[in-house]
């Protein structure tokens, strides 16, 4: 088949998008399953952009237009893109589910609407090759995020929104300064072809530019001085939403940031730029962890344990070698399915028993079995017990940092997974052997859904090597910037 | 000598971020994030300015070479729109906190902690 119908992607969410006001009238269910069979179509097409990338090896590069790069925009679906798409359709496919039980405040059109921009505008950062391009999509899914934190209209629910407008337009104010400075020095806009011309750059240049585009994507990413909103949104936010915020659009930020440092590879000043990074993740890891051991809302909990798993993930890209970047990666996928596990688990808690308190917890495992299971498998997971997926990222990564020889940095994030196994285990503690209860009735579809969630966790942990491999093949996307360019097929314009 | 269009836009800039760090009402945070927006904007026109040049519309007269760089134009359209749309959800924000706390000032509406 023709690999511009990889373009479907972008495409199929932001049509159906508009569809939703029209089948408004036929009531609050007919929309909920419509987001479900559309998520299902995405999940669909995912599948087939993924199946081909994989199997012929070859990137699908969708030219917008008709036109070359890099006069026009292209989307590049190369390893990376193909295996996080799918898992962003997939995640949404779930959430799609989610919201039948989640959310039942008015009006559902307008969160049903902003759910597939969300899920739209992550998978477009995603696929980009072009920096401008990024900015929008960027933009989308920030603009669909400050709204769906709202979405609750409770005072909370405004506040943290309110946070995460103001940082967040700080952010992209400064990204696109940076993007100003990159496009006044190098006349392009597209990826492959600033990274053929980053050797020409002035080396002041570049370093100014580049600290302004990761201080704005720092912002979406979580990186430590400017992560402040994302407890207080995951908290205030309706439950699917925290489990899309934490599965892909704070990866999607990630991404986008580790894919333009090492664009710049040939920059005179790109290892100052890097240790900065290196800096900062190490603090994201330590600051959270510590704000973790304290909290008594689990949810807000669990946020916090999220970031400084993004820390973790942020300091592996930072390394600046291939096994820091495969490694990274592994520990994106890992992370997004263990995450969205936990956030699922507490969410359906937090439904059922009105609010995520850690009183709520108490005697889950006699009240909610297979839901406290799934907690207790995530849990244990999360802190990197052998046998579960994130054990192999995080050793990994470990490693990786060791090699590069920052040996402070390992060791202040393995001190970190110390204190993160402390307040798992409080967590675990209180579900199985404090309080007692009735044992009420759960959920078919949030069992299943639940329980798969958790078998993958456990057969990643098992045989991490398939996993591996595709972490392997989109870590080379991203680190092998030569290859990069080689597959975008450049017209000889300007430079 | 640096152009007094650089030095003007990213004075806008500053000032704007002055704002949403110094100022304590939350309205005037958000007249400062529409500064900064306006300062970028500037930012992005001025670098695609060459001295002498006219607008890049293809008419009489006026062929490819006399035209200013047309691509920041097209970048600060999208950035203008963007901009709007953010200050329109930030507004509606502002409106709902002032109905739940019945205050403006960032430093009484702190319910999320810990």
């Amino acid at each position: 088949m023709n690999g511009q119908y990889a373009s479907l992607l972008i495409a199929l969410p932001l049509i159906s998008a508009f569809f939703v006001p029209l089948i408004k009238g036929a009531g609050k269910n007919a929309i909920k399953s419509y987001l479900v069979l559309i998520t299902a179509l995405q999940t669909g097409v995912a599948a087939w952009v993924f199946q081909e990338v994989y199997s012929t090896g070859k990137p699908m590069i969708v030219m917008a237009g008709g036109w070359k790069p890099p006069v026009g925009i292209n989307l590049y679906i190369g390893h990376f893109a193909a295996l996080f798409v799918l898992i962003v359709a997939a995640v949404s496919f779930l959430m799609a589910i989610f919201s039948f039980k989640a959310v039942n405040v008015e009006p559902i059109d307008k969160y049903a609407m902003l759910f597939l921009l969300l899920m739209l505008g992550a998978t477009g950062m995603i696929a980009t090759g072009d920096i401008f391009n990024l900015f929008v999509f960027m933009e989308i899914t920030s603009i669909s995020a400050y709204a769906l934190t709202a979405y609750n209209k409770t005072g909370e629910a405004a506040e943290a929104s309110m946070k995460y407008i103001v940082l967040g337009g700080i952010g992209s104010s400064f990204f696109l300064v940076g993007v100003a400075l990159i496009y006044g020095a190098l006349g392009t806009l597209n990826m492959a072809q600033i990274a053929q011309l980053a050797s020409t750059l002035n080396p002041t240049v570049a370093q100014v530019g580049l600290a302004l585009v990761v201080f704005g994507l720092a912002v979406e990413a979580e990186i430590f001085p400017l992560n402040a909103w994302a407890p207080d949104a995951y908290q205030a936010a309706p439950h699917p939403i925290t489990v899309m915020f934490s599965a892909f659009v704070v990866k999607a930020g990630l991404y986008a940031m580790a894919r333009i440092v090492y664009l710049m590879k040939d920059v005179g000043s790109w290892s100052s730029i890097l240790k900065l990074l290196v800096i900062l993740a190490t603090l994201t890891v330590i600051v959270a962890e510590l704000a973790a051991l304290r909290q008594r809302n689990v949810k807000r909990m669990i946020a916090y344990s999220s970031i400084s798993q993004i820390g973790l993930i942020a300091l592996a890209f930072a390394l600046g070698t291939q096994s820091g970047v495969d490694a990274g990666v592994f520990h994106m996928i890992n992370h997004a399915i263990v995450k969205a596990l936990l956030f699922l688990a507490v969410g359906y808690v937090a439904v059922a028993l009105g609010g995520a308190e850690m009183e709520n917890f108490r005697g889950l495992g006699k009240r909610m079995p297979v839901t406290a299971f799934t907690i207790s498998v995530g849990a244990i997971a999360t802190v990197g017990v052998p046998l579960f997926n994130i054990f192999w990222s995080k050793i990994r990564i470990i490693l990786a940092t060791l090699s590069v020889g920052y040996t402070w940095a390992a060791a202040l994030v393995l001190a970190a997974s110390v204190v993160e196994a402390v307040y798992y285990f409080r967590l675990l503690h209180v579900i199985w052997f404090e309080g007692t209860g009735e044992r009420m009735h759960e959920n078919m579809a949030m069992g299943i859904m639940l329980l798969f969630l958790a078998a993958l966790v456990i057969v990643i942990g098992v045989y991490p090597s398939y996993a591996w491999n595709l972490a392997q093949k989109a870590g080379n996307d991203i680190f092998n910037v030569a290859q990069y360019v080689k597959n975008v097929p450049l017209m000889g314009v300007g430079a | 000598m640096i152009s007094v269009y650089y030095f003007g836009a990213i004075s806008l800039i500053l000032i704007g971020l002055y704002a949403v760090l110094v100022k304590k009402n939350l309205l005037k945070i958000l007249i400062g994030l529409s500064i900064m927006e306006t300062g970028v904007n500037l930012l992005l026109i001025s670098i695609g300015y060459v001295s002498g040049r006219s607008a890049p519309i293809l008419s009489e007269g006026i062929g490819p070479n006399q035209a200013v760089d047309p691509i920041p134009q097209a970048l600060v359209l999208t950035a203008i729109v963007i901009g709007v749309a953010t200050t329109a959800m930030a507004l509606s924000v502002a409106m709902l906190i002032y109905e739940k706390y019945g205050t403006l000032n960032i430093e009484e509406i702190r319910r999320l902690r810990g």
